[in-house]
């Protein structure tokens, strides 16, 4: 029974926290329409500010804490005033959910440069004692942390509720223009939404660090936990967000009291997902969420680029030769590198696919990697299965789990399809790390062999190089006959309009389905070539982070183009490679390489390129083709 | 001329009611489209004409009403398998596929018709790239017919406003239908370009596919069109030959009262 309250008491305290988070969520969802995905790295840059202040520079506690959170508020204002709030005039909503995501990875590799990868803690405000009321062993943090979470929210209420500000605050959450037309200055009340979200993260990223050890990157643990807990509660609302927060706390420590703490994330995230299931928009839904149709995909990207006829022939002719010649060149240290890049390539080819064409984000990408990985690496070790066996059978499992996915996905649209995504990928994560048994836990997978088809075995870096490259050639092609043919008119029309599309026809779920099938069974493959040719499979390896770090390699080579985004996989691979000391920045340079590219560079680099180069051909030969925007022609 | 192949009614609307909130946008509305007719949809703007095209291919569900296309319901069904049966509509704005070349947008338009399945097009299998060839030989005639062949790579987006309305009829030529629903495809062209698309609307006509089209371009309308129907605040008020409309004592009260009103 103490035992019980005791838990309880926890969940509470902790729900509170993800409660917090979450208020900041629902503040920015509410005005902008976006989901802020770096909301939770404030938490922790609080936190580490605040060790900083504390433990270098010798302040107060209380002194560090409100510096601390200061100093949120204003790298809150900084990053809100230089990204977040110009670009959603811009950008539409899919590409402001990879933004805010590769704002995560930016902060937590800057905090990464500056903290360092050790974990912190920072002592409780009110001494270590805990009070003992009723049996029960309450630490005193508790307060601070129950104090701040009704203040927060009495605060938040009052400001959007009582005062001129919330009123434009709210105006721009239900119509934009129309709070344009009335005078009210939207990016002003974006930013102010911004810095909002993350002063309220600092704050409880502050009142619950004396009760948690926290590194560069426990971030991303808040932003999950706090965009769960919206999801559940529902988008937008702000009963929901703290409900959802609470609900969300009390059961992940219930099931770590109760079960294991290995297990916690999985509940919470069968509980995300059963609600996106049974109620997907969320137990305490806001009235309707209209902005999403407002600011919408008309703003995706028009260039075009195709390379025909004999261009793409010559293409493809120097690489295919660059592709066989290169292991000549490179020093065998690079080799592993080169591997790695074939190996993630044929993941980000099938992620293009999903997102580039079909315009799906997926930010659980990882998860199937994982699957794959461990089904083969484990059937291979354990069980005497051929590799090539155990890769097949983790390609048909990441098949299955496509389908049930994309069955739940199927009613959803826009954010809630990539939070269900996102939550697939660390529910797989939590379950890789908590089957110790099977999987070899948070340590990984040891001995996995080398992989083999028939008594062919490719364990020396040239053959599996080989291996790789053959794969993704015969991929490309594959694909490119695919997506250059009906099949890929039918995934861009569904991209750019799906109402066009099943005007003509088109079956709009299917096609989704089909998208996400091609890359599960991609990203399976890559992860079942990754364990084999590591011969060890850890779950950081297959995790969230490598979902990011694809979605940044696609962006940054080019979405759309299936080979661009092989520039991209080559460059946030080789580059820390090359310069080894540089390999600290290699998180921050991601992240900002990812808002970046989405910022300023909307085909990516090889878009880019590609697109310069045929207007500088287009502007040499007297343009044949070229549209002339006078009358009609005889 | 004006005398249809054959009087089969190629789509048939019964007594279609739909409400949105207060606001009647369509009240009982009947009409027969006959095989082989090109029949226009007039009316004042808000007299509900989009929202019929909207009733009849199942975007918005009617409150009451029936729509049997070549005999066959449609309630129930969705737009996609309406498609499938040979009812093609086009948007009032050109919902172009931003993205894809201009000749890639028609070629979307024959996805019904596409037999190779999608892993023999990744094989690059020989009878999927003889059908993608033979597709692509009849989007170009097509975007020929329409006078805007030299647009064929292009940006679907980039182009001027009146060859994306015409590139959005071909595309929905090139699904074959039975009959296609165009949503003021001559709005935002200039008067060669309206005369081009009057030379298509015959061409489509006299092809054996059943036209019915929503106009504001009476010149164009009263040139090409068999049968008219008026529409007025979501009621029929008049149908018959141009010459009859034109007559219409309630027709032009509808117009005239509209335009004094307005």
């Amino acid at each position: 029974m103490e035992e019980a309250a005791q838990i309880i008491i926890g969940g509470l305290l902790q729900g509170s926290v993800f409660a917090i988070v979450a208020l900041g969520f629902s503040l920015v969802f509410r005005v902008t329409g976006s989901i802020n995905l770096s909301q939770g790295a404030f938490c922790i840059l609080a936190a580490l500010a605040a060790v900083t202040l504390e433990q270098t520079l010798g302040w107060p506690v209380a002194l560090a804490a409100a510096g601390a959170i200061a100093i949120t508020a204003a790298a809150g204002f900084a990053v809100g005033a230089a990204t977040f709030v110009p670009a959603l005039a811009r950008l539409p909503m899919s590409s402001m959910l990879i933004l805010t995501a590769g704002l995560l990875t930016t902060l937590e590799g800057l905090s990464l440069v500056i903290w360092g990868s050790q974990p912190y803690a920072l002592p409780p405000f009110s001494g270590e004692a805990p009070v003992t009321l009723l049996g029960v062993r309450l630490p005193t943090q508790g307060f601070w942390i129950a104090g701040a979470a009704v203040l927060i929210i009495a605060g938040v209420w009052y400001l959007l509720m009582r005062t001129a500000v919330g009123e434009a605050l709210r105006a721009c959450a239900e119509n934009p223009t129309a709070a344009r037309l009335m005078g009210i200055d939207v990016s002003r009340m974006t930013l102010l939404s911004f810095t909002l979200a993350a002063l309220i993260a600092g704050i409880g990223g502050i009142v619950v660090a004396p009760i948690i050890s926290f590194q560069f990157d426990t971030g991303r643990f808040f932003t999950i936990s706090g965009f769960s807990a919206v999801a559940i509660g529902g988008l937008g609302s702000m009963v929901g967000a703290v409900a959802g927060g609470v609900m969300l706390g009390v059961a992940e420590q219930l099931a770590a009291g109760y079960i294991s703490s290995l297990f916690a994330n999985g509940i919470a995230l069968g509980l995300l997902i059963l609600t996106l299931l049974v109620r997907p928009s969320g137990l305490f839904a806001a009235r309707r969420t209209r902005r999403e149709d407002v600011r919408d995909e008309h703003r995706v990207y028009h260039a075009i680029v195709r390379l025909e006829g004999r261009g793409a022939l010559v293409f493809g002719a120097i690489a295919v030769a660059v592709l066989l010649a290169l292991p000549w060149f490179v020093p065998d240290a690079m080799m592993s590198s080169l591997i790695i890049t074939g190996i993630l390539f044929i993941g980000v080819l099938g992620l293009d696919i999903l997102m580039g064409y079909t315009g799906q984000v997926s930010l659980g990408q990882a998860g199937f990697m994982a699957i794959g990985g461990y089904t083969a690496a484990i059937l291979a070790t354990n069980f005497g299965w051929s590799p090539l066996l155990g890769t097949l059978a983790g390609i048909l499992l990441s098949l299955v789990c496509a389908v049930a996915l994309s069955l739940v996905t199927m009613r959803l649209r826009g954010h809630y399809l990539a939070l269900a995504t996102l939550a697939f990928g660390l529910l797989v994560d939590s379950l890789t790390v908590g089957l110790t048994d099977v999987t070899g836990g948070p340590s990984g997978l040891v001995g996995v062999p080398s992989f083999a088809i028939g008594p062919i075995e490719f364990d020396t870096p040239a053959r599996m190089y080989y291996l790789v490259a053959a794969l993704m050639l015969a991929l490309v092609l594959v694909l490119l006959g695919g997506v250059r043919a009906s099949f890929g008119r039918a995934l861009q029309a569904v991209r750019t309009d799906q109402t066009a599309a099943s005007a003509l026809g088109v079956n709009v779920p299917r096609h989704k389905m089909a998208a996400l099938a091609i890359s599960a069974a991609l990203a399976s493959l890559s992860g079942s070539l990754y364990a084999f040719y590591f011969h060890f499979l850890s779950p950081e390896m297959v995790g969230t982070s490598r979902s990011l770090e694809m979605i940044a390699m696609l962006v940054l080579g080019g979405e759309g183009t299936l080979v661009g985004s092989l520039i991209g996989v080559a460059l946030l691979t080789l580059l820390p490679t090359i310069f080894q000391p540089l390999a600290i920045y290699k998180t921050f340079a991601e992240g900002a390489f990812l808002v970046l590219a989405v910022r300023y560079l909307p085909g990516g680099i090889f878009g880019t390129l590609a697109h310069r180069l045929s207007t500088l051909r287009a502007a040499s030969p007297p343009p044949a083709g070229a549209p002339a925007s006078r009358g009609m022609a005889p | 001329m004006s005398v249809p192949q054959n009087g089969a009614a190629a789509l048939e609307a019964v007594r279609l009611t739909k409400s949105f909130g207060g606001l009647r946008a369509a009240s009982d509305v009947s009409f027969v489209v006959p095989h082989g007719s090109l029949t226009a949809l007039i009316g004042p703007n808000g007299a509900g004409k989009t929202t019929i095209f909207n009733l009849v291919t199942n975007f918005f569900t009617p409150d009451s009403g029936d729509v049997r296309f070549y005999g066959t319901p449609l309630a129930g069904r969705s737009p996609g398998e309406i498609a499938a049966l040979g009812l093609v509509r086009t948007f009032q704005a050109a919902r172009i596929f931003p993205g894809m070349t201009a000749l890639e947008n028609v070629l979307a338009g024959a996805h019904l018709h596409v037999r190779a399945q999608p892993w023999k097009q990744m094989l690059w299998l020989p009878g999927a790239r003889r059908e993608e060839r033979s597709l692509a030989r009849r989007a170009e005639a097509l975007l020929d017919l329409a006078g805007i062949g030299r647009f064929r790579d292009a940006a679907a987006t980039e182009l001027p406003m009146g060859a994306q309305k015409l590139l959005e009829v071909i595309r929905a030529l090139m699904a074959q239908p039975r009959l296609v629903l165009l949503d003021e495809p001559a709005a935002g062209l200039n008067d060669n370009e309206t005369a081009e698309l009057a030379a298509l609307l015959r061409a489509v006509r006299d092809s054996g596919i059943t036209v019915m089209v929503v106009e504001h371009n009476m010149s164009l309308v009263m040139g090409v069109a068999d049968q008219v129907i008026v529409l007025d605040a979501g009621s029929v008020v008049a149908s018959g030959t141009p010459m009859e409309i034109q007559r219409n004592q309630r027709v032009i009260e509808a117009y005239v009262g509209q335009e004094a009103a307005a």
